[in-house]
């Protein structure tokens, strides 16, 4: 961007922020809400579940974390542009599929990872484009493109996949340092760039602009375009890396593995106080809608309930959740 | 505009009209004389698969080809894509093309009931494969019946934990006939072991991910488990990952599943002692004979219960009778019985 422009988009925003920083105080105890939930949560836990403190349990619910929080923190990033993605699961599928391919026929882990990266960048591109320069709404866009990757993997496959996760691949989700895994580590790594970069960069300004007003971005010379296929990009990434982690947690050629990650990486951001409409929501917001699903998925499976009592259970609390929530964001509104 | 031409162009152009047409109808009147000639000499058979959704439908489809071929049966091939809703117009595509005989794979239990009773009010000889649907006016049933080999296999498992202690159950997915009937079984049987305490562990809904995360939770909250019982190879083979992962000296035995090459390998490497379950993709050759015998006239078995057969019976330890190391994980038990080598290997299945 020019330097004109970028005076431009400064003069423009400089109201929009005064006014953001005069409800900074209310939004910040909106987004304060799940990360207080989780923290009341855990006290209740402590005489409810005992054995969720388990250094074991801990352990297993951090490597899940890393996997859910990966997907999440890419929908996130989708959403925030006034998006979504629905092809996450796909991407996770595919990403398995090419690392056991790959690991059949002799290749390099660092190819195959390679590989994974980019067929998630590609697929978050052509997601992007699909959305910025077509108009096609982004919910059907990305369900084509799911029908197309998981189409493209049963051709190529013949509906039977073969091939295993190479060995050298698995430490990444199993091992770690204490009982923190270093998927959990990769994980927060990344978080903490992104908070960064949404927080501190040009570029994060841009993404709560355009998902904002996009009208209102493209007068200040904010290319809608490039920011939207971006976040999709970053979205396809995070996908790939989180098929990858989850691949090495799993440890088997399952191609069902990303099923149910698009609707849960979509309710855990919005749980963590993220607008489906976009321009509204943080990282640890998002990543704390994470903690709280599988906080609440992990309690509901210690306590041994019968499988349709479990899920009745998980639905009712994730309802209060998102209604309470709710009605604290309209009176912090008002 | 209007284009004017000569007289002589114009008939040259309405003759040549003419031609084409007449040539048009001929091919046309060939082509359809031809194959209701076909028709009437080779029996067909609409295959109505579960389709391109996993190993276990790829192996079965590959097997009723095979078996079709063989018995010289003309076989169209309509794929249901692994989706109820997406399977019913092709069933119904299926039989407007009125078939000698359908042999359906069904997905829907209540959707299909409709256009398999249709069928068979038009005449066409109805196989049902591997499940049912909620209607008796069909021709044949060939499926395996977990309600019964689940009761053999549950009184293995409550035998190897003494009739007591806490035993994990992975279960499938809630509300499939084939869930239902493997419930009924294991129920049954724990309904006579009261010492045994069945601790839910979850659905894992066939998927081996979600199996490997519920029991990595059941396992991490310190309770010890004398036995686990899964709804399906996915959940079984999740289980045993769990276990392998978690480091467990002891895994306790295990029975449930569909008896795969990926599950054998898992329990025989990791010293597991396990029963499973047959639902084997092999039977597509029970069901495709049947249906030829349907359409020849000979008198066919209302239902033809797999479980019962020899080879497709239940697996008890030693395991390694059973385990194929030259094939990949995916290979179901007694597919390698039916399918050649090389036939196997155009369906990855090889190593």
């Amino acid at each position: 961007m020019s330097g004109a422009a970028d005076n431009l988009l400064r003069r423009t925003a400089a109201p929009l922020r005064r006014r953001a920083e005069l409800a900074a105080g209310r939004r910040g105890a909106l987004y304060a809400l799940p990360v207080a939930a989780a923290l009341i949560a855990a006290v209740l836990l402590v005489i409810l579940e005992p054995n969720f403190y388990r250094p074991a349990n801990l352990h297993v619910v951090m490597q899940q974390f890393a996997v859910l929080g990966l997907v999440t923190l890419g929908q996130f990033l989708v959403l925030l542009v006034g998006g979504i993605d629905l092809s996450v699961g796909a991407v996770m599928n595919a990403s398995l599929i090419t690392i056991a391919l790959m690991n059949q026929h002799h290749g390099h882990l660092v190819a195959s990872l390679a590989a994974c990266v980019g067929l998630g960048a590609l697929v978050g591109l052509a997601n992007g484009l699909l959305v910025s320069l077509r108009d096609v709404p982004p919910f059907a866009a990305t369900l084509g493109m799911t029908a197309v990757v998981q189409g493209a993997i049963l051709v190529y496959t013949k509906g039977i996949p073969a091939g295993n996760i190479p060995s050298s691949l698995r430490p990444v989700a199993l091992s770690g340092v204490g009982i923190v895994p270093y998927s959990l580590i990769i994980c927060l790594g990344i978080a903490v760039v992104l908070i960064f970069v949404l927080r501190r960069g040009t570029f994060g300004r841009k993404i709560y602009a355009v998902g904002r007003s996009p009208e209102v971005a493209r007068r200040v010379a904010i290319s809608t375009t490039y920011v939207r296929v971006v976040a999709y990009v970053m979205c396809g990434i995070l996908a790939a890396l989180a098929g990858i982690i989850l691949s090495a947690y799993v440890g088997y050629v399952d191609p069902q593995i990303g099923g149910n990650y698009n609707l849960e990486s979509i309710a855990a951001a919005i749980l963590g106080g993220v607008a489906f409409t976009g321009g509204e929501g943080g990282a640890i917001g998002a990543l704390t809608g994470v903690l709280f699903l599988l906080v609440l998925l992990n309690v509901v499976t210690l306590s041994s309930l019968s499988p349709f009592a479990q899920l009745i259970v998980q639905g009712v609390v994730m309802l209060i959740a998102v209604s309470g929530f709710q009605v604290i964001k309209n009176r912090s509104t008002i | 505009m209007i284009r004017d031409f000569k007289p002589s162009v114009r008939r040259l152009r309405t003759l040549v009209l003419v031609g084409a047409v007449v040539c048009t109808a001929t091919v046309m009147l060939v082509v359809v004389g031809t194959s209701s000639g076909a028709r009437a000499k080779t029996p067909t058979i609409a295959f109505i698969s579960q389709g391109t959704s996993n190993s276990w439908a790829a192996q079965l489809d590959a097997v009723a080809r095979k078996t079709a071929k063989a018995a010289g049966v003309k076989l169209v091939y309509f794929n249901g894509q692994g989706d109820a809703t997406k399977q019913l117009p092709e069933i119904q595509t299926a039989i407007a093309q009125r078939p000698d005989a359908i042999v359906l794979v069904p997905l829907g239990q209540a959707a299909d009931t409709g256009p398999v009773e249709r069928a068979m009010s038009m005449g066409i000889k109805v196989i049902l494969c591997d499940s049912t649907v909620k209607t008796n006016n069909y021709t044949s049933l060939v499926n395996p019946n977990p309600a019964t080999a689940a009761v053999p296999l549950a009184k293995w498992l409550a035998n190897k934990m003494h009739h007591k202690g806490n035993l994990l159950y992975i279960g499938g997915l809630p509300g499939n006939a084939t869930t239902i009937l493997y419930d009924q079984g294991f129920n049954q049987v724990m309904k006579q072991n009261p010492n045994i305490h069945v601790v839910n562990g979850g659905n894992a809904n066939y998927s081996i991910s979600t199996a490997k995360q519920l029991t990595a939770t059941a396992i991490a909250s310190g309770k010890t488990f004398g036995g686990t019982w899964g709804v399906g190879g996915e959940a079984v083979t999740g289980i045993m990952q769990a276990y392998v992962d978690a480091k467990v000296a002891n895994i306790p035995p295990n029975a449930g599943a569909a008896a795969t090459n990926g599950s054998l390998r898992l329990a025989i490497q990791s010293h597991i002692e396990a029963a499973m379950l047959q639902f084997p993709p092999a039977d597509a050759k029970v069901c495709i004979e049947t249906a030829v015998k349907a359409i020849k006239g000979q008198t066919v078995p209302k239902n033809i219960n797999i479980s019962a057969l020899p080879q497709y019976g239940n697996l008890y330890p030693p395991l390694n009778r059973y385990y194929k190391p030259q094939y990949s994980d995916d290979l179901y038990v007694g597919t390698d019985k039916v399918l050649t080598h090389a036939e196997l290997a155009a369906i990855h299945l090889t190593k």
